[in-house]
């Protein structure tokens, strides 16, 4: 049986600092990857059969899901910013962990249905 | 009046001014919060002309060519490519030395960071400036 003293007894600040973890390795991950997709512009023709992939449904998803990682770090990011500024901020920093997780899911969103409209409207798959 | 002496110079330090010196570290938290800043316009921007204003479809080779023909946009994606390695290179050095205890595999886990992200600065740099200025 797993001690109960090794169990985290986190609050808010302790997701926001696993979730910018989290996000911040994947975003580097797929940095990495672009680099080297880009990369293929020396080879036009390569380059554009590659990036036709992106476009794919699977992709598209995994786009949506960067857009999302993308979002949070940025807020969560200005939040850290902020408080680091503002130290009187951390009492509130429910709230303002709240604000981060607001707008990551209000431009999520409606992002990612952009992102995904070429399927929504049928024209892929 | 009463006169208020100079603190004496700190050993070792360079200026005798009493200004604290930096530790690495600290240089290293101040440039997270600047480039993370800086990374705020650049990423958000870079990703919502290639994914938002355009499907990621249209951004083919002709696209990258009219709009690498205004180096300001080079120099916007070079900024990106350089500031988001360097940011996220010194946040994944913070993680190996958060999870890698052992002295040795800390060592070679970073070595290999530090190798794999120099490697991609250069590639980066080099599909950006190798790009031809005239379309194929």
């Amino acid at each position: 049986m797993t001690p109960a003293s090794t169990r985290y007894k986190g609050k808010a600040g302790q997701w926001a600092f696993l979730g910018h973890r989290v996000t911040g390795f994947l975003v580097f991950l797929f940095l990495l990857l672009h680099i080297v997709d880009v990369s293929l512009l020396r080879w036009p023709e390569t380059y554009d059969q590659v990036h036709r992939l992106y476009g794919n449904v699977l992709l598209r998803l995994f786009e949506v899901g960067l857009f999302f990682a993308l979002l949070f770090h940025t807020f969560n990011g200005v939040r850290i910013v902020a408080v680091d500024m503002f130290p009187e901020a951390v009492r509130n920093q429910r709230r303002l962990l709240q604000a981060v997780v607001a707008l990551t899911v209000a431009i999520g969103v409606p992002g990612g249905v952009v992102i995904m409209w070429p399927f929504i409207e049928g024209r892929l798959l | 009046m009463k006169t208020v002496e100079a603190p004496p110079p700190r050993p070792g330090g360079r200026s005798g001014r009493g200004r604290r010196k930096r530790s690495p570290e600290a240089l290293s938290w101040a440039f997270m919060r600047l480039s993370g800043l800086a990374l705020v316009f650049l990423a958000l921007i870079h990703f919502s002309i290639t994914h938002i204003v355009n499907d990621v479809v249209e951004t083919d080779y002709d696209f990258v060519a009219e709009r690498w023909h205004n180096p300001l946009w080079r120099l916007f994606d070079w900024a990106l490519l350089v500031l988001a390695l360097s940011h996220g290179l010194n946040g994944l050095r913070w993680i190996v030395d958060d999870y890698v205890r052992d002295p040795g595999r800390r060592k070679a886990v970073k070595g290999l960071l530090y190798g794999v992200t120099g490697v991609l600065v250069i590639v980066g740099t080099l599909t950006i400036l190798a790009f031809p200025s005239r379309p194929r």
